[in-house]
């Protein structure tokens, strides 16, 4: 194929604020060099999006989102032609409406393969691809094999000279078609480990008591480990959790027999109870 | 490079095609893939499976390809399954673990072999059977204190084939008894759409049609929004043999009613057969007559039953065969399914027990009236495709004899 894939681009190895465990930058180095789109699914709270935003950060590439809804169409991402603009233009006497050209706005993906037509290389997000209908996906595989499209209204062709690097996360709501996954890279986020945990909490919280840390920790593994829970508290919450806990200026030792601030890593009744029945000390 | 490993991969199942196989030798090819076996595992994963369900099944044929481990047996997978995702343990005082009885090791072996022979299912939270939870001397997650764990736990991360031995991944089989999310998914399938909504939206090309035809004076045209017109009527055994599946059978009907966007969901529930009633409460207090159910059915309606189907002869095909105290039906509960398949062309059964345990039994004679899957993920996505009239059930075993009438048997 004529476009190319491997430029001068160097390993990406995460970022000062995104972790990346070695399989994962192994991973995202090899969806590069291939040039195809890296689909990533795992547990919410894992980082999903997140690795869009540090390849970008990391590679110091432009990064263009496209956040998928219920509705959104696969033309959605390519152009959308304002046709209701134009028509009230034409009612008003407003701007030349014979220009179609000023009424076609680029979508996420068509941008990306414009700016790549003109050399320059962007990071595309995808995000959440299952939110969308369940020929969403196949809709755009045309698209992305060839990285051209061609603007029917118009007659512009929009061809990528360099091979934007898409990131799809999903959250499996629904399965994404055969034809498609077999394009892509694919990666599960597993949750990460206490050690892993402990290395993202200390870049959120620098300066974070270490006893404090280590009780914390030794809390949310326990909570975790908790069966039947509907839904087990992230990453995200033990961080929220930790700047509580910091806050109000909670002992560590306190940890041990109680669970301050419980909200802030459970959010469902059922579980709260489940939890303080198998982790509190019986009265 | 790697020969064999990609028949091996195929023969765990997982559906590696050439192209596949091509990527990977030139990714190796052009050293997008480092030296270390680590890497080799995590960016091989990441090109041949297209699923997380699929990780433990890469992690069976990397430890059968790299370390000569064997693919698990029949019997080491049942009695795995019987060990996932076990129950909390209950708080023993000091004196009630005192109480349990205590076995040396070959006692406890003997034990456990004979015990093997007797079960044929799960057990959670009890004293005797193989299971998770309980004080029972075998299992994971128990309280027995000179008890025998079964099963691989956690094993050493960091090298690839220790990583592999783990099957950490194993939750991720499409095969297991389904969680909700799961289901919604297959459940979301089952959808038809059509424009009845109350909400409305702009109807574009009708609209620049009317326009057009206005002479250019902008004419805006709405139309009601398309919205699901499934309809589901759900009915459930809330009899004792149900009482393992319980969990289950929570998750799939939370999932029914909330995760499939689905019109109406009307749910019944029966002891281990339909009879001449069937009720609206769990309690089966609250009746309602089968024959207004099957009266008049509106298009694009569902029928799911949920249940073991599982029960004694005489309360499927004979007569007064309830078992209910204050039931009395002369219909036998078989003609009465029959009525039900009837009165619903689209119509499943859902049994929480496993496939293979079906055997000759009540619940061959339930499925040939009523099509019937296993409750897991690929079972649930199967009967939506029945529901929707793509595919057919094959039975994986038919009957070696036609069943007896109630005349034989009574």
């Amino acid at each position: 194929m004529s476009i190319s894939s491997q430029s001068s681009l160097p390993a990406w190895t995460g970022t000062p604020s995104y972790i990346a465990d070695e399989s994962l930058q192994a991973i995202v180095n090899v969806a590069i060099g291939l040039g195809r789109p890296l689909l990533v699914k795992g547990e919410p709270g894992t980082g999903k999006t997140l690795l869009a935003y540090a390849v970008a950060e990391g590679l110091k590439l432009p990064l263009l989102t496209w956040h998928i809804k219920s509705t959104t169409r696969a033309q959605d991402g390519l152009y959308l032609y304002d046709t209701v603009a134009r028509l009230n233009d034409s009612r008003f006497g407003d701007n030349n409406v014979r220009d179609i050209a000023q009424y076609i706005k680029l979508g996420p993906l068509g941008e990306a393969f414009e700016r790549s037509q003109k050399g320059e290389r962007v990071v595309l997000l995808i995000d959440e691809i299952d939110k969308a209908d369940i020929e969403f996906p196949n809709d755009l595989l045309h698209e992305l094999d060839a990285m051209r499209f061609t603007i029917a209204e118009t007659g512009r062709e929009i061809r990528a000279s360099l091979r934007p690097i898409v990131l799809i996360t999903s959250n499996a709501e629904k399965e994404l078609p055969d034809a498609f996954l077999r394009r892509c890279v694919f990666h599960y986020i597993e949750f990460p480990e206490e050690t892993q945990l402990a290395r993202i909490c200390r870049v959120h919280h620098p300066d974070v008591d270490e006893k404090l840390l280590a009780a914390a920790l030794r809390r949310f593994v326990q909570i975790r480990a908790v069966q039947d829970l509907r839904k087990k508290p992230t990453t995200s919450e033990l961080i929220d959790w930790l700047a509580s806990l910091r806050l109000s200026g909670i002992d560590a030792a306190k940890l041990e027999a109680t669970l301050p601030f419980a909200g802030v890593l459970l959010k469902q009744e059922n579980d709260a109870q489940r939890v303080f029945r198998a982790t509190l000390p019986r009265r | 490079m790697f020969e064999g490993f990609h028949s091996v991969l195929r023969l765990a199942g997982l559906k590696v095609g050439v192209g596949e196989w091509l990527t990977v030798t030139q990714a190796l090819d052009t050293g997008l893939i480092g030296p270390s076996l680590k890497e080799f595992y995590s960016t091989t994963r990441a090109l041949v499976c297209r699923d997380e369900a699929d990780y433990d099944k890469f992690d069976q044929a990397f430890a059968a390809y790299f370390q000569g481990a064997q693919l698990p047996t029949p019997v080491a997978q049942m009695l795995q399954s019987w060990l996932d995702n076990p129950l909390s343990k209950p708080p023993l005082s000091p004196e009630e673990l005192a109480a349990l009885p205590q076995y040396d090791l070959e006692q406890l072996r003997k034990l456990y072999e004979e015990r093997l022979k007797e079960q044929t299912e799960r057990h959670d939270g009890g004293s005797h059977w193989i299971g998770t939870g309980g004080t029972s001397p075998f299992g994971q997650g128990g309280e027995h204190p000179s008890g025998m764990r079964v099963g691989e736990g956690a094993s050493g991360r960091g090298q690839a084939i220790a990583t592999a031995r783990a099957r950490r991944f194993r939750n991720y089989r499409d095969d297991v008894v389904l969680d909700t999310r799961q289901l919604a998914v297959a459940v979301r399938r089952l959808r038809r759409l059509e424009r009845k909504s109350r909400r409305l939206e702009l109807d574009m090309p009708e609209t620049i049609r009317k326009t057009a035809a206005n002479g250019g004076d902008i004419e805006i045209v709405e139309r009601p929004e398309r919205r699901n017109q499934a309809r589901v009527v759900l009915m459930l055994d809330a009899g004792g043999s149900m009482d393992p599946h319980v969990r289950s059978v929570q998750a799939f009907f939370s999932a029914m009613k909330q995760g499939g966007g689905l019109r109406e969901v009307e749910a019944f529930y029966f002891h281990n057969c339909v009879y001449g009633e069937v009720y609206s409460d769990m309690a089966l207090l609250k009746k309602k007559p089968l024959a207004e159910l099957t009266r008049s059915v509106p298009p694009n309606t569902n029928l799911v039953m949920v249940g073991d189907a599982w029960m004694a002869p005489r309360e499927l095909f004979s007569p007064y065969g309830s078992i209910e105290y204050g039931t009395t039906d002369e219909v036998p509960g078989i003609d009465r399914l029959r009525d039900l398949a009837a009165a619903f062309p689209k119509r499943v059964w859902l049994n929480p027990i496993p496939e293979n345990y079906w055997g000759e039994s009540t619940i061959r004679a339930v499925a040939e009236v009523i099509p019937m899957f296993p409750m897991t993920v690929e079972g649930m996505v199967a009967a939506v495709q029945v529901l929707l009239g793509r595919g057919e059930r094959v039975a994986k075993r038919t009957p070696k004899r036609p069943w007896p009438s109630p005349q034989e048997i009574f």
